[in-house]
């Protein structure tokens, strides 16, 4: 409004200049309207110095007002970035976390030596299957194994050929059961295999097969060797019964196997 | 004495700051219950050396599992020293890291970018 006009005298400078061109011809000197006319146009300039002077300082307002803003703006962007990047890093410490806390739960849960799960990982899945069969009303049968002799096998030929026995063991254990069996190292050389919604009948032909199995591996240890073998106690979840239960009498059949002359598979 | 010396806990790591030699090193894992008030004084000795002295500083950090209160802790610092880089001091980071752990190298890397001082990241030789 007050800017600068090049193009040409705007109308309000033309009539100023007309009435300041009157006001100084000596041929109106002595008109009765001059002095109120000379008094108007003096008002008229102070109230346009005055208004240019208030639009002039609510212009600077505004400039800063508007460069306050665009440097909120770009300190909320750097925020923002500086967010983004925060929550980026904290999510990649949080991955490996989880990670970690995965890798333990599998150490703390399976048996180094024959990749089997360990004794914790079995008494877990015996008590869930139980209560499992407590609520839906069907069974399950579980087996322990004890390799035959096999304090001999470590005597004769060192902790080292005991370890690979038990690794293959395992591994004859893990080919031979069906895919949703269980099967872990229960401790030293004995091993449990749980059989769910499966009848002894039906479980005897499976434990058989590892039983057989396992009579074919062949034991590392150079000529000489004893055939490696196991014996198998075998029982059905009875209804109601803790699995601590159950266990016992898988064990006392599996006394009754090795008393009976070993490599055999026992049932109570 | 202006040295900073703070031991290393489980969960807080062990900070040393030398004002002579104008060295602050920090190591160990860092979930503190209290970040900002373990930070502050770490924060604090890095703004004092800054204002009072003249001498260059360097970082060097041995930093494992951090939380994200840490993570923004440490981010405060480097734009401390990002500032002071900007206005001609001399700063550097040096990361160290378990060559078994590759990971926190990548984390170390995504904390160096968009800094504009010296930041090295190396497999500690231990």
């Amino acid at each position: 409004m007050h800017a600068e006009h090049p193009a040409g005298p705007s109308p309000a400078d033309a009539l100023e200049e007309r009435i300041a061109a009157l006001l100084a011809d000596p041929a109106h000197r002595d008109n009765p309207l001059r002095a109120a006319l000379a008094e108007l146009f003096e008002q008229s300039e102070a109230q346009r110095e005055r208004l240019e002077r208030l639009i002039r300082i609510a212009d600077g307002f505004h400039i800063l007002e508007r460069s306050n803003r665009l440097s909120l703006a770009d300190e909320y962007d750097r925020q923002l970035r500086r967010i983004e990047k925060i929550v980026r890093i904290s999510d990649r410490y949080q991955q490996s976390l989880r990670e970690l806390s995965e890798s333990l739960k599998d150490a703390a849960l399976r048996d180094p030596l024959t990749g089997l799960g360990n004794r914790r990982f079995l008494m877990e899945r015996m008590k869930e299957e139980t209560e499992r069969c407590a609520r839906s009303g069907t069974g399950y049968t579980l087996a322990i194994a004890d390799v035959d002799h096999f304090k001999t096998i470590n005597d004769r030929f060192g902790h080292e050929a005991g370890d690979a026995a038990l690794s293959r063991i395992a591994d004859a254990i893990r080919a031979n059961v069906r895919d949703y069996d269980l099967c872990g190292r229960w401790g030293g050389e004995e091993f449990l295999i749980m059989l769910p919604a499966t009848d002894l009948d039906t479980a005897v032909g499976i434990v058989e097969r590892v039983r057989h199995a396992i009579a074919a591996v062949t034991s590392p240890g150079g000529d000489g060797v004893a055939p490696l073998s196991a014996s198998f106690g075998l029982t059905a979840y009875r209804a109601g019964e803790p699995y601590s239960t159950t266990l016992n009498r898988a064990d006392r059949a599996l006394f009754a196997a090795k008393a009976k002359g070993r490599n055999r598979c026992d049932c109570i | 004495m202006n040295d900073l010396s703070i031991a290393g806990t489980q969960s807080t790591p062990a900070v040393s700051g030398c004002w002579e030699a104008g060295t602050l090193s920090m190591s160990g894992d860092s979930y503190p219950e209290n970040s900002f008030e373990f930070f502050g004084d770490v924060i604090g000795w890095v703004e004092r050396f800054l204002a009072e002295s003249e001498r260059p500083l360097t970082l060097d950090l041995r930093l494992a599992y951090m939380n994200t209160s840490s993570v923004k802790a440490m981010m405060d610092i480097f734009d401390l020293l990002g500032e002071a880089h900007q206005r001609g001091r001399s700063v550097a980071v040096n990361w160290f890291y378990d060559a078994r752990n590759e990971r926190v190298a990548e984390l170390a890397d995504e904390f160096r970018e968009d800094c504009e001082f010296p930041f090295a990241i190396t497999a500690d030789a231990r």
